[in-house]
């Protein structure tokens, strides 16, 4: 008897198939349709983490950091929370218009640091301390639509196990060389693709795709245009029966056919070439069942071959780039969220610009760390703002009007000779020399962040990130404006500030590693001003360019 | 076609046969044949956009199916799976030359299943997937040593039973 290896004898096990049971085609087209649900829930999951995160941080810090928010009131509430005040320099001014004043108002004008007493004085009222709590909410209402989409497609009972079919390709000899030849360069190139994340990652075949082995036995070379191999003899072997294992049976063949010229380069081609097999062989059914295989491989293949080497190489580039430095400029506008008073006007937003430059470090295809430098401006702006003005007004005084009323002045402007009035004191003031006019303050910093970044979404060219994180900044310029002329510093400025950030940027390539992105984006400072309320909420859109490497 | 059903189940109805095949081989029982074959179809499904015309798509199919027992297996059997322990008595045995028997493809099956996971992925990549030592190492993270001897053992396992029922036969 002849004698054999043990391989040998489990050779025909190479071939083997089975029918599956015809219920778990059910059970996957069920599954197909959950990971969708999965995927997008997920995706908003992270958002909306990202979003409550950057939202809160700020907030914990701030009550953590300043556990008294501290404002002085007049006790008439017509001081609000906000006072503007100004520089050193009133002194000297004042002190020369001051002649007939009060020796106290006087002094309520010597020093910035003692506005809060004169103005006590002035008032002659009660500075009662409020302590503010604020409640930092974050509501965040996650529906899901749990509408179980159901499979439209019934799959009769008995169709998977029926229509299945045993198909083999006899290829020639020729045939599996040049097949083998191409795999061999097909692998090569594989294992420099970067492909995205799917189980066939894992395999290194090596030199050899041995799955490729058994091309003899695929229809997909007659299916999906391979053009690797010169020329296709391809031999369809249709097993109508559909016995489970029976791979024997397989081979009993209905019919052979074979495919002469099948086209090295387009599908039309090949398809032309199917149309020419001996379909008198062919059953309705067979035939049926290869014409909707055709376009089965139509709708795959259309767009993709041709953009394979150039996907590739974007692909090699992204895997290599590990470094990005970007250089941008928006603009930014400073928000009002908490309904904050300066003077008993509601202060309102300010637009400003930004710029700088940012770089990152990704640490895998997700994530990233990035940091950098940004000049950034907060603002806020307060219209109608009563004032005195004693420019050009010898006899003005503002010790006047606080003696002759017994009500606030607020603030006192320096080198302008200005006096800012609250709204509730206006009105008790006596005087045609009330005006009113715009109040613009501006803090400008330098500040570093620190993000982490996350891909959400990288295909082709475009991607986006969504990124978080915090900022220390430096104070570089402080200005307080009145009807756009300067009248000094807002001398509760922290010279040190920091908060959080969260953005997101939208980043198209333009050309080989250089990038264009916008970037949407909100900024929480937490300490502005060591005393006061300021606009602490900004939001921004940067534009900018980038490059990796 | 990620969303086409209809061409899903076309894929489905043409390669179901020999994917499954390839399930039953790797897998010690049907039922974890059956939860590969589905977690790998859907994840055919997925990913059918990313096939890049390279090589043929069977080629393309059985690779993410044998990523996924192989994924499988080592879930299953995280710590005891591909233990790297010299076994004199099996890694240096002769290879036999056995007399041809006849025997179902049902039968054969059996034995492969039997085999332990270690052996029977070695066994399956190197026999029927005509991987190469290094290529099989490289693949479940093992040594060439550990494949080399993992499949010998298969080997040994499988000859053991063959003459078994040889034996049988002729008594």
């Amino acid at each position: 008897m002849k004698k054999q290896k043990i391989e040998d004898i489990f050779s025909s096990m190479e071939d083997f198939s089975s029918v599956p049971p015809p219920e778990l085609w059910g059970q996957i087209e069920e599954k197909l349709d959950k990971p969708k649900k999965k995927k997008r829930a997920i995706l908003w999951w992270s958002a909306a983490a990202c979003l409550l995160l950057g939202l809160l941080l700020p907030s914990i810090l701030h009550f953590s950091s300043s556990p008294q928010n501290k404002n002085f009131d007049n006790g008439k509430g017509g001081f609000e929370n906000n006072r503007v005040v100004l520089d050193e320099k009133i002194n000297d001014n004042t002190k020369k218009g001051n002649i007939n004043s009060n020796n106290n108002h006087n002094k309520t004008l010597d020093s910035v640091t003692n506005v809060s007493s004169t103005k006590d004085k002035l008032n002659n009222s009660k500075a009662t301390q409020e302590q503010e709590s604020a409640v930092a909410h974050a509501n965040s209402k996650n529906k899901t639509n749990k509408k179980d989409s159901e499979s439209h497609m019934q799959l009769p009972n008995n169709n998977v196990p029926n229509q299945s079919l045993a198909v083999q390709n006899f290829n020639s000899s020729e045939e599996k060389s040049g097949a083998r030849s191409s795999k061999k360069s097909i692998l090569e190139k594989d294992k420099f693709s970067n492909t995205k994340g799917i189980a066939e990652e894992r395999v290194a075949f090596g030199k050899q795709n041995k799955f490729n082995s058994t091309a003899k036995k695929q229809l997909s070379n007659s299916i999906f245009n391979d053009k690797l191999v010169p020329k296709n003899n391809n031999n369809f072997a249709f097993n109508t029966e559909s016995s489970a294992g029976n791979t024997n049976a397989s081979k009993q063949n209905a019919a052979v056919y074979k495919n002469e010229k099948v086209s090295e380069k387009t599908l039309a081609a090949n398809t032309k070439d199917n149309s020419k097999f001996n379909t008198a062989a062919l059953s309705k059914k067979d035939s049926m069942q290869l014409a909707e295989l055709q376009n089965l491989e139509k709708g795959i293949l259309a767009p993709e071959t041709k953009k394979e080497e150039k996907d590739k190489k974007d692909k090699l580039i992204n895997k290599k780039e590990k470094w990005a430095l970007s250089v941008f400029a928006g603009v930014a506008s400073s928000e009002n969220t908490k309904n904050e008073k300066t003077l008993g006007n509601v202060n309102d937003s300010k637009q400003s610009n930004s710029f700088g430059v940012k770089t990152k470090y990704s640490i895998n295809k997700k994530w990233a760390v990035g940091s950098g430098l940004k000049i950034n401006e907060l603002g806020q702006s307060v219209a109608n703002v009563s004032y005195v003005s004693a420019k050009g007004n010898a006899l003005f005084a503002p010790g006047e009007y606080a003696s002759n009323s017994n009500s606030p002045v607020s603030q006192a402007s320096s080198n302008s000779d200005y006096i800012l009035i609250s709204n509730s004191t206006k009105e008790a003031l006596k005087g045609d020399n009330i005006q009113s006019g715009k109040l613009d303050q501006n803090l400008r910093y330098i500040e570093m962040p620190l993000e982490v970044s996350y891909s959400v979404f990288n295909k082709n060219k475009a991607s986006i990130n969504l990124n978080t994180g915090g900022f220390v900044g430096k104070l570089i310029s402080n200005n307080v404006a009145l009807d756009g002329h300067s009248i000094g510093e807002n001398v509760t400025a922290n010279d040190y500030v920091y908060g959080s950030t969260l953005s997101s940027t939208i980043q198209y390539r333009v050309y080989k590693k250089t990038n264009v992105f916008v970037e949407p984006a909100m900024n929480y400072y937490i300490n502005p001003l060591n005393s006061q309320s300021f606009n602490q909420f900004q939001w921004g859109l940067n534009f900018g360019l980038n490059v990796s490497f | 076609m990620k969303n086409d059903r209809e061409g899903q189940l076309k894929i489905y109805q043409l390669f179901s046969p020999v994917l499954y095949g390839i399930c039953l081989k790797y897998m010690k029982n049907e039922d974890d044949a059956k939860d590969v074959f589905q977690e790998a179809f859907v994840i055919v499904f997925q990913k059918i956009n990313q096939y890049k015309f390279e090589g043929s798509f069977e080629g393309w199919l059985k690779r993410i199916f044998i990523n996924k027992l192989i994924e499988t297996l080592n879930k299953k059997k995280k710590e005891s799976f591909f233990l790297d322990v010299f076994d004199p008595d099996t890694d240096f045995v002769e290879e036999e030359e056995l007399e041809i028997i006849p025997m179902e493809q049902e039968k054969l099956l059996e034995y492969i299943r039997d085999l332990p996971d270690q052996y029977r992925t070695v066994f399956n990549l190197y026999v029927f997937e005509k991987m190469k030592h290094k290529e099989i190492a490289e693949l479940l993270n093992i040594s060439e040593g550990t494949s080399k001897s993992n499949l010998n053992r298969a080997k040994h396992i499988l000859q053991k039973r063959i003459l078994s029922i040889k034996n049988f036969k002729t008594a």
